[in-house]
């Protein structure tokens, strides 16, 4: 998790608290929002895979986003440990109904999804829930009962 | 109390020298390899301090292995054949060794410690790389998100590359930094050019060299560099070529037609360009010239969005739509992609349906 170990930055940034803490809190505020950090990393995945047929430019996704994807070289390893090397992609969202933007990378998926880490505070790369479920319109776990899925 | 307090201070002060005195013997005993030798292709030898990692232990004798995430074990580039002195694989190794590697003792050179005598393989032409100390001579916008750089170089004063070849950027500390980085891009510049070397670098977001560049370099600044790297170039033969690219892809085969034009090679050429609008569009009058000075090039762009405004009349749509349009057989031709890897595969996919071989396919792939 430190920096230089697997990047340049680590996984903390400068946050004080430990890692418990850290996840802990990320998921508390994850369950007020009525959703899961599985939801929220499906849905960032969902976006990636639609943005790939841009092929690098921006591409419009249903209802009303716009997304790009794209690469650097390499990859990097979880921190958590695990097989296998996540690549260095970079998925940009733009919201055009809330005219906010965000950007995430396959790893924050990872994290996200398997772990619940959104990375500690201060981190070039942390993901603040509530940013996620604005920003990419994750359903609640109400509404992903309620409606049939469109997947 | 007061006694009591004093000889606590005076522990723990006491254990911290003993601590501190402990750790410089260790550094001088069990961190110390010593000088070691370094043998590269049987006849090139090197004696060198022990304990670094090859990568930079060979750095520091002026030998530039290439690599794009500064030494950090995340891009794979850095791979050596280590023929005796390696030890056992690493568990940071694993991840980007196939088995075939391993059995050939290829190893991660930024990974793997320089502890005793060492026998290597490397490519020849890595010994054509250098490191150059530059001048920013230029920097100007091609587009809202990329920038195109050009470098003076000044120590030394030339380079020898060819066409389609990248170079590693030296990032030196800054805001996002406090180390410096190397990353690596594609020269797009003609080769003939020897003095200067032109890169195209897109923003990436967060991206610690990419940011360091729109938002801090300048024209004047001093800067590093090495290379030249890579096997992405023009064959000798005479197949019809078709080139792919978008974004910054353009800067390779920027470089290639340029140097086709100066030495009058007359294959016929298509290159099609994708991007998303005519803000993403770049050097179009550049490549309308070529057109001109090379009577069998044809440029072709393609916007997969264009805007109202844009009154767009060329080709609309993906790129890979457009090349299969385009293509009516890939018999005798071969094809150059340079781009992300999502439109690197979805081109090989089209461009083999088409019939051009696996083989004469060739790319700079990330990943």
């Amino acid at each position: 998790m430190r920096p230089g170990v697997l990047t340049l930055h680590g996984f903390l940034g400068s946050d004080k608290r430990d890692l418990i803490e850290i996840l802990e809190e990320d998921e508390a505020e994850v369950r007020r929002m009525g959703t899961s950090h599985r939801a929220i990393a499906d849905k960032m995945a969902y976006l990636r895979d639609r943005g790939k047929d841009g092929l690098g430019e921006f591409i419009d996704v249903d209802p009303h986003f716009e997304v790009r994807v794209d690469s650097v070289r390499g990859g990097i390893p979880s921190p958590f440990g695990g097989p296998g090397l996540i690549p260095k992609t970079n998925t940009t969202v733009r919201n055009t109904a809330l005219q906010r933007e965000i950007v995430y990378t396959d790893i924050n998926i990872h994290l996200i999804g398997e772990h619940g880490f959104y990375e500690g505070k201060g981190s070039l790369f942390r993901m603040e829930p509530h940013e996620l479920v604005e920003i990419l319109e994750v359903e609640t776990e109400q509404q992903q009962t309620e409606l049939p899925s469109n997947r | 109390m007061f006694s009591a307090l004093m000889i606590s201070v005076g522990a723990v002060t006491g254990i911290s020298a003993l601590l501190a005195v402990l750790m410089v013997i260790a550094d001088a005993t069990i961190g110390n390899y010593g000088e070691v030798k370094i043998t590269i292709n049987g006849d090139h030898e090197y004696e060198v301090k022990g304990g670094k990692p090859l990568l930079g232990t060979l750095m520091e004798q002026e030998i530039f292995i290439p690599s794009a995430c500064g030494g950090r074990g995340s891009c794979g580039l850095c791979k050596v054949k280590v023929k005796e002195g390696a030890g056992q694989f690493l568990p940071t190794e694993l991840p980007w060794l196939s088995d075939e590697e391993k059995e050939n003792n290829i190893r991660l050179s930024c990974q793997l410690k320089v502890k005793n005598d060492m026998s290597i393989e490397i490519p020849e032409e890595l010994f054509n790389v250098k490191e150059f100390q530059a001048k920013i001579a230029k920097v100007r916008d091609l587009t809202h998100d990329i920038k195109e750089v050009t470098m003076e170089l000044a120590d030394p004063p030339e380079i020898n590359m060819v066409a389609g070849q990248f170079v590693q950027l030296r990032i030196p500390e800054y805001e996002l930094t406090d180390e410096p980085v190397y990353r690596a891009y594609s020269v797009a510049s003609n080769p003939s050019d020897t003095k200067h070397v032109e890169l195209e670098i897109r923003l990436v977001p967060n991206g610690i060299a990419t940011t360091y560049v729109h938002n801090y370099l300048k024209e004047g600044d001093d800067i590093i560099f090495n290379g030249p790297y890579g096997d992405f170039f023009l064959r000798d033969t005479e197949r019809e070529i078709i080139c792919i690219a978008g974004g910054s892809g353009m800067a390779p085969i920027k470089s290639i037609l340029l140097n086709m034009a100066e030495r009058g090679i007359d294959r016929r050429v298509r290159y099609f360009f994708g991007a998303r609008s005519k803000k993403d569009l770049f050097l179009v009058d550049e490549m309308r010239r070529l057109e001109q000075e090379l009577p069998n090039f044809k440029f072709i762009p393609a916007l997969s969005n264009p805007e109202e405004e844009d009154e767009w009349e060329g080709e609309t749509g993906l790129i890979t739509d457009i090349v299969a349009s385009h293509m009516e057989t890939g018999d005798n031709t071969e094809a150059y992609l340079c781009g992300s890897p999502g439109m690197i595969d979805a081109c090989v996919k089209v461009l083999s349906e088409k019939g051009v071989p696996d083989e004469l396919i060739y790319y700079d792939k990330f990943g």
